[in-house]
Order: structure tokens, then C-alpha cells, then sequence
């Protein structure tokens, strides 16, 4: 990427989005900051899509409004240059080819034919792009999609799930890439996706939703919580007072265990090996991310009836 | 705004729908100039020529040079159906909407690309049915260009063309289904117009109120083509393109405050 454009702020305030006596999207107020990821997170149809429509100016608010760099996104002077969005991976016509779809979008904005090469190049599709795009595969629709969104350069990222339907690897080249927008170049990412884990290691911050309403906001460090060790020995309670007398917290951790408050698991094998106990398990824990998201989201699931919801799992 | 209006002519030109239009409409210009050629001048015999439309022998040559427009306009009405339709139907209105969120700059954009191919296909039409008629009607012995009207009506079928594509935008903007559009919208302006009309001739208020506006009418009458009864109530050429223009921005004017309001989901 050429440019050193910094990124800018995206504010959701108050927006409502009710169809018909269904309320989709009630009262989310959020922050979206510059030079980060954001993961935007929430089970099948907690309203993230009509959220990411409604800031993006396709879907009109019930209420509230969506603020980006100031200005709501049909103000923007020259939108792509602000916001970059990837929506939905099936956005394209099945008898024009990539190329000529990014095309159209450069000629509506005013951008050079040049730039479509360059970001055909720069996802790895500059081949293929040449083809019809119904012959396309969900991995090189995702690929055209964030190379639509790249056109204009823009300050903010808009991406709509669009790890769906990428393997491992074109995951991992997606992870490594929003990292470089944003600390690199210190561009706004925002990034849908209905599973934590999967954000996990490239959010930096992450705003969890569940029936339309905000259930969590923060860093996702701190949703991630206090790193710790569980070590399993003989004698616990001697080992917990040679912890204590490092001043290390320590929690019976269930089944003879404890849990240290450390991020450090060679520290509380040192002070086993000079305590003289032996160590059985040593193990780094984190929160376990896939059950603090099912439950701050649990049972939320409207779309899903209790009974049809559980067949539908177990099918899953 | 020009940037808007270059968008959708590219639009129109990356898929494969616009040369196989272009042959279509070539074809029928061709074909209907050789079969008026023929017919209007007594070619298949005198007896033949008993019932026949008649009219001048500039309404002849209106009629030779315009035949392909009965097919013309109905492509045309495709197209512009086509134009909006397939934005719905594959989503691309998502991104056509992003690069450029003023909702009814995108659609002045669709009406001025639209009134261009309808004039580009005009001539391509043209370009068919002056070449054939021309040839048949010196070979028939009559003359080919009889008076400036011609030239008139040769260059009213081009905003003819284009006028239908903007019908079409309209349709397809109000039916956002592509598929019951194009049926709906073809089937309309095929069969249930032209009877209607023909309905409406049946009583006179009909006949000298209701008839002579409607769509159909006024394109042949703003062709002036030959007359199956001369002494059919018709409106002059200019009352016709301006009725035929009414037409066009009822259903485009529509379908914009339509789009305008509509969510994009
Ligand atoms: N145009 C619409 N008319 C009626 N209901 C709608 C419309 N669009 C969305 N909804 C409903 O609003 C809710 C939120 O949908 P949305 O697509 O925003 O969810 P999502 O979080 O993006 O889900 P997913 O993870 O499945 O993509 C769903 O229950 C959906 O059925
Ligand atoms: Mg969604």
C-alpha cells in the first residue's frame, strides 16, 4: 500500500433498526477506534449485517445514526476514499469479470484503472480476475470483495464476515493483512464474524452483540481476563503457601489443582522444584473464549427455536 | 456525475447481453424493412394489398425503415429493465450505491446511459432497415427518401428507443424481482397494452381520449407508419414523443422516489 493515511473514527449512536414489529437492531451505541481491529461479534442474526448496512448508509436507522469521521457516510465528499466495505461475498454480476467489476466501482469514484490491477495484485487474484465471476470460488469472491473495499484507499474497513468460506491459509494471509492496515498504516478495521476464537488473535478490540443490543464492549484483553497457570502437585496446600510467600494469588483450581495468577508458568515451576514438590501438570489458561461468548449470548438466539435451535446445533 | 453515467455504459458493456442485442436489433430492422418493402408495395400481388395498412408514400418509407422498432422497443424495454434488475438480483446495487451514495444521481446516471444506448441502437437498428428497405424500394420502383419527414422519423426512432429503455427502468424498478419484471413488463407492453387499446377504440371516449396515449399508439404515431384505417384518430408526431416522454418519466420518475427510500439489504 502506498498511502500513510491514518485511520478515522467510526461512531454507532443510539441506532434502531425495527422491521416491521421486529426490533433487528435496538439502541447499540459503540465506538470504533482508529490504528485497531475491531471485532464486531453476535450469534446468526444478532444484527451485525444490518448494523455495518445502516452506518454505511443502505439501510435507513429507525432511529440513531452512525457517525464516521464526523459525517454520515451519504455526506462523505468522496466515500471510498473514506470506507472501504466488503459486504456480502456474492456482490457480483456471474457474466463480468472481476476486473471489470472493480472497474465500474473506480470509474463511479474516479479512481484510475491502474489502481484495480495494483489491488488485484496485491490479494493475489490479478489471473483470475480476468474471468467470468460466476465461475468464481467463495475464497476468490472474498478476495475480489476485499479488493473492491481496498479501491479508494479508504481511512476505515468495513468487512462483513470475511473469513467465510477462506482456508486456513487464506485465513491466515486475511489475519496478517488487516494486521498491517492497521498498524501499519494505521487505517480503522472493523470485522464481523459470529465466532470469538476466530478474531481472537487479530481483534484488538471487540464489541459483542446478541439480539441487537450491545452485551459487551472493551479490549479484548481485558474480555480475554488475567492469564494464569493451573499446576497440579502433591501436597497443594504446601505449594500454595511457597506461591503465597511469593506473593503469587493463588485459587484451588478443582480436582487437588491451583490456579496462580501469573502469566509465567517457569515461575511457579521454580518455586515447586525449590519447595521440593513435584510438579504434575503445568498448564497456561486463558478464558475460554467459545464459553464466555455462548454465554453472554446464550439463549439469545431468536432466529432459532429452543427445539429447532438444538436440532440445529447438532447438526451443525 | 459523469462518472456515474461512464459507470453504467461499462456496466452494460462487460456482459455479453449487449452484442447479442445489437444483432437482434439489427436483425429485425433488416428483416421487417425487407417484409414492409415487399408487402406495402404490392409486391405479393394486388389482391394481397386489400385490408393492408396504406398510407403516403412518405408513411411507407416511415413505415419500412421503422418496422424493426414493433421488436426494437421491446429490447429496448429489456435492456433498461435489465439495467436495474440485475443490480437487485446479483447484489451489485450494494456496491454501485457505496461509490456513489446519492441514490438519485445513480439513477439520472441509469436515464442518461440509457436515452445513449437507446439512440446507439437506434442507429445499429437503422443501419439494418435503411440498407434493406432503401435497396427494396428503388428495386420496387418507389422512391426511398420521398420527403424530409423521413429523415424526422428516422431520428424520432432513435429517442423511441430510448424512451422505452426508461419505461423499462421504471418497471424494473418497481417490480425489483428481474425475472416477473421482464415477463410482466414485455408481456405488458406485448400484449395486454396493445389490446387494451384496441378495447379502448371500442367506445369514443376511449377513441379520442384514452386510445391515442397510449404507449404503443404513440410510438407508431410518432413514426407516422402507415394506418390500418386512415381515418383513425392519431396524435401528431411531436404531441406523440412528447406522450411517449410523459410516459417515460411517470415510470422512471417512480421508480426514483422508490429507490431513494428503499433498504438495500
Ligand atoms: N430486510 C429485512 N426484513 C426483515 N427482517 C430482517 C431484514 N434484514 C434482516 N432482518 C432480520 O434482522 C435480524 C438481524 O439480521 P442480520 O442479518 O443483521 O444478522 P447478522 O448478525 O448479520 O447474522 P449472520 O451472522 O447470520 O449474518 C435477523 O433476525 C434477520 O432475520
Ligand atoms: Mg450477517
Amino acid at each position: 500500500m502506498d498511502s500513510r493515511s491514518t485511520g478515522a473514527r467510526v461512531e454507532v449512536r443510539g441506532l434502531t433498526k425495527r422491521f416491521g414489529g421486529f426490533t433487528a437492531v435496538d439502541d447499540l451505541t459503540f465506538t470504533v477506534e482508529p490504528g485497531r481491529i475491531t471485532g464486531f461479534l453476535g450469534p446468526n442474526g444478532a444484527g451485525k449485517t444490518t448494523t455495518l448496512r445502516m452506518a454505511l448508509g443502505l439501510v435507513r436507522p429507525t432511529s440513531g445514526d452512525v457517525l464516521i469521521d464526523g459525517q454520515a457516510y451519504a455526506d462523505l465528499v468522496s466515500p471510498l476514499s473514506v470506507v472501504g466495505a466488503a459486504l456480502e461475498a456474492t456482490n457480483f454480476h456471474p457474466g463480468r469479470s472481476g476486473r471489470d467489476h472493480l472497474r465500474v466501482l473506480a470509474t463511479t469514484a474516479g479512481i484510475p484503472t491502474s489502481r484495480v490491477d495494483e489491488m488485484l495484485e496485491l490479494t493475489g487474484i490479478p489471473a483470475f480476475a480476468r474471468r467470468r465471476a460466476g465461475a468464481y470460488s467463495m475464497g476468490m469472491r472474498q478476495r475480489l470483495a476485499l479488493a473492491a473495499a481496498l479501491l479508494g484507499d479508504p481511512r476505515v474497513l468495513v468487512l462483513d464476515e470475511p473469513a467465510n468460506g477462506l482456508d486456513p491459509e487464506g485465513i491466515r494471509w486475511l489475519r496478517g493483512f488487516l494486521r498491517m492496515l492497521s498498524r501499519e498504516h494505521g487505517k480503522t478495521v472493523l470485522v464481523s464474524s459470529h465466532l470469538l476464537q476466530e478474531v481472537s488473535q487479530t481483534a484488538d478490540d471487540v464489541v459483542i452483540l446478541a439480539n441487537g443490543r450491545l452485551v459487551r464492549e472493551g479490549t479484548m484483553a481485558d474480555l480475554q481476563g488475567e492469564p494464569s497457570v493451573l499446576v497440579r502437585t502433591s501436597d497443594a496446600s504446601a505449594l500454595a503457601e511457597a506461591l503465597n510467600a511469593r506473593e503469587l494469588a493463588v485459587e484451588p483450581g478443582g480436582d487437588g489443582g491451583l490456579v496462580v495468577r501469573t502469566a509465567d508458568p517457569r515461575v511457579v515451576g521454580d518455586v515447586a522444584l525449590a519447595a521440593g514438590l513435584p510438579v504434575w501438570e503445568l498448564t497456561p489458561q486463558r478464558a475460554d473464549l467459545e464459553q464466555l461468548f455462548f454465554s453472554l449470548t446464550e439463549g439469545t438466539n431468536r432466529n432459532l427455536g429452543p427445539v429447532a435451535g438444538a436440532t440445529r446445533e447438532g447438526a451443525a | 456525475m459523469t462518472g456515474a453515467i461512464r459507470a453504467e455504459l461499462l456496466k452494460f458493456f462487460t456482459t455479453r447481453l449487449w452484442w447479442g442485442m445489437a444483432i437482434g436489433i439489427f436483425l429485425a430492422g433488416a428483416a421487417f424493412a425487407l417484409l414492409f418493402g415487399l408487402l406495402f408495395t404490392g409486391a405479393f400481388g394486388e389482391e394481397s394489398m386489400q385490408g393492408m395498412p396504406t398510407g403516403d408514400a412518405t408513411q411507407v418509407a416511415n413505415s419500412v425503415y421503422t418496422g424493426g422498432l414493433s421488436i426494437g422497443y421491446l429490447l429496448m424495454l429489456t435492456i433498461g429493465v435489465i439495467q436495474i434488475g440485475s443490480e437487485y438480483r446479483h447484489h451489485t446495487i450494494t456496491s454501485t450505491f457505496l461509490a456513489q451514495p446519492h441514490r438519485l444521481r445513480v439513477i439520472a446516471a441509469k436515464v442518461v446511459a440509457l436515452l445513449a444506448i437507446g439512440a446507439g441502437y437506434g442507429l445499429v437498428s437503422l443501419a439494418g432497415s435503411v440498407l434493406v428497405g432503401a435497396l427494396v424500394l428503388t428495386a420496387r420502383g418507389e422512391e426511398a427518401f420521398p420527403s424530409g419527414d423521413v429523415a424526422r422519423t428516422l431520428a424520432l426512432s432513435l429517442l423511441v428507443l430510448g424512451l422505452w429503455a426508461l419505461i423499462g427502468l421504471g418497471v424494473g424498478i418497481l417490480i425489483p424481482n428481474q425475472v416477473a419484471a421482464l415477463l410482466i413488463g414485455v408481456g405488458v407492453a406485448w400484449i395486454v397494452e396493445p389490446l387494451l387499446g384496441l378495447a379502448l377504440r371500442a367506445f369514443e371516449f376511449g377513441r379520442e381520449n384514452l386510445a391515442p396515449y397510449m404507449p404503443s399508439e404513440a410510438t407508431n404515431a410518432i413514426i407516422d407508419a402507415v394506418q390500418q384505417s386512415p381515418d383513425q384518430q392519431r396524435l401528431e408526431w411531436w404531441a406523440a414523443a412528447l406522450t411517449l416522454t410523459a410516459w417515460a418519466a411517470v415510470l422512471a420518475g417512480a421508480g426514483s422516489v422508490l429507490t431513494a427510500r428503499r433498504d438495500v439489504s
